[in-house]
């Protein structure tokens, strides 16, 4: 098994190009994804962020992909949503009360309540039995820490959001892993190598 | 919590980085990519690129120049210069940009950064005020500080915060590129009246200048001439600011 294909959706609203980028470095071939047919063929899909997840949101239903992407993440195709992607991957979100959510993770995401907003720069990323880890922020809303899927947290001014949150193969980052130096490196170096060895396994 | 940040800034001009004093007589000061390659080594937390003669030659941001920056960094860029619609934002993303900074378009048309952010988010939408002294008080200035705008900049960021602008990068027109030091009179009213974070710009000086600015409410300071010029080092300037009980990045 060579590199795994790691799709990109395209939902016209994302900073794709560093993201591939940064994917592609971690050895995986990656392609940009704007049809159902398309998700098919991938070993994993990305939901970039650097949007307003009530665009997105409109995008996903728009371009159809909103069944083809749970489906995926049904069959253990590892998915990967990261900032607003993440976002996406709630039941609702406040920045977008009229958008449906994915329902990946239960839970709402709330606009965070510190009175300096949006949260923009490095802070440490805490995941139990881990050293923390800075990491680049860039949001004004966040999942509750208390969600069930959350494996790791990030404080602003005495509020704790879900930094990290996994189920299976579905896994997000609030912060962007792509700009986060070499802690985002290696964050995304583990998610290609869950690609690989999902694909390896699907292909068994 | 959340670290104050250091940001290099690369003026840049047909694919080459210029520095001026108070916008004016710009010189070579080398090669962009060189420099962002150098400041992400020497730890730096974010990366400014400013297409500085874009607006005034009417044409599109150096895209190339955005890509080649972004492909050798692992901190978010943001980009500006020339940006006039949405459509420019998301060209500017495409060539690798995190965050995009708008001024003299904004000001022709305020409601810009409103379209900007339903797409791409508060976050992404960096409001560009250049602010020049006047016996009066302040004014904004466009189109590379040459175009004079009699409005006051607090009074504007506070309403292009209010439209969708996620960050406020201050440059006092006054302080550029003379390591002055950042104008922190400029800097605490803008912190009294603004929700969003501001970036210092204009005047970066000694080792002091970058705590002052902090002191004043910037959450992060950008510098361009003491960086080019190897006057400071980013890791002197963390080390400075952390032993003063400024909170930073490692």
């Amino acid at each position: 098994m060579g590199s795994p294909t790691l799709g990109i959706l395209d939902l016209g609203a994302a900073n794709r190009a560093n993201i591939a980028r940064a994917l592609e470095r971690c050895g995986a071939r990656t392609t940009f994804v704007t049809t159902p047919d398309a998700i098919e063929r991938c070993d994993a899909l990305v939901v970039p962020g650097v949007a307003n997840v009530a665009y997105i949101a409109a995008e996903l239903d728009r371009l159809q992909l909103r069944e083809p992407l749970v489906r995926a993440a049904e069959r253990g195709v590892p998915l990967l949503g990261i900032c607003a992607g993440f976002q996406l991957f709630f039941e609702r979100s406040d920045e977008a009360p009229n958008a449906r959510g994915l329902a990946l993770f239960d839970g709402v995401v709330r606009a965070l309540s510190a009175p300096r907003l949006p949260h923009m720069g490095w802070n440490l990323v805490e995941e139990r039995e881990r050293a923390p880890q800075w990491a680049y922020f860039a949001h004004g809303f966040a999942a509750p820490a208390s969600s069930r899927c959350t494996v790791a947290t990030t404080e602003l001014d005495g509020e704790c959001f879900a930094s990290i949150a996994r189920r299976d193969g579905i896994l997000g980052a609030q912060f962007h892993p792509e700009r986060s130096g070499a802690y985002g490196a290696a964050f995304l170096a583990s998610f290609v190598a869950l690609a690989k060895e999902t694909a390896c396994l699907q292909s068994a | 919590m959340l670290a104050k940040r250091v940001i290099a800034c690369l003026d840049v001009a047909n694919g080459r980085v210029v520095k001026g004093v108070n916008f004016l007589g710009l010189r070579d000061a080398g090669d962009p990519v060189e420099a962002a390659r150098t400041y992400c080594a020497q730890g730096v937390d974010e990366l400014v690129l400013l297409d500085v003669t874009a607006t005034n030659d009417r044409r599109a941001s150096a895209y190339d120049t955005v890509a080649a920056v972004s492909a050798v960094i692992d901190v978010p860029l943001t980009v500006g210069g020339g940006v006039r619609d949405v459509a420019d934002v998301a060209r500017l993303l495409d060539a690798g940009a995190d965050k995009v900074a708008i001024n003299s378009a904004a000001v022709a048309d305020p409601s810009l950064l409103t379209r900007a952010a339903e797409r791409f988010g508060t976050q992404c939408v960096v409001i560009s005020v250049d602010a020049r002294r006047t016996p009066a008080g302040y004014e904004i200035a466009t189109h590379s500080a040459a175009v004079r705008v009699p409005r006051d900049p607090i009074a504007w960021a506070l309403q292009a915060q209010e439209l969708g602008a996620g960050e406020v990068l201050l440059t006092s027109i006054d302080r550029d590129g003379t390591q002055r030091g950042f104008d922190t009179d400029l800097l605490a009213a803008a912190r009294a009246a603004l929700r969003v974070p501001i970036v210092a710009s204009g005047g970066a000086g000694d080792l002091a200048s970058f705590a002052e600015a902090y002191a004043a409410g910037a959450d992060a300071a950008l510098a361009a001439s003491v960086f080019h010029d190897g006057m400071l080092r980013i890791a002197e300037v963390k080390s400075y600011c952390a032993a003063r009980g400024v909170r930073v990045r490692a």
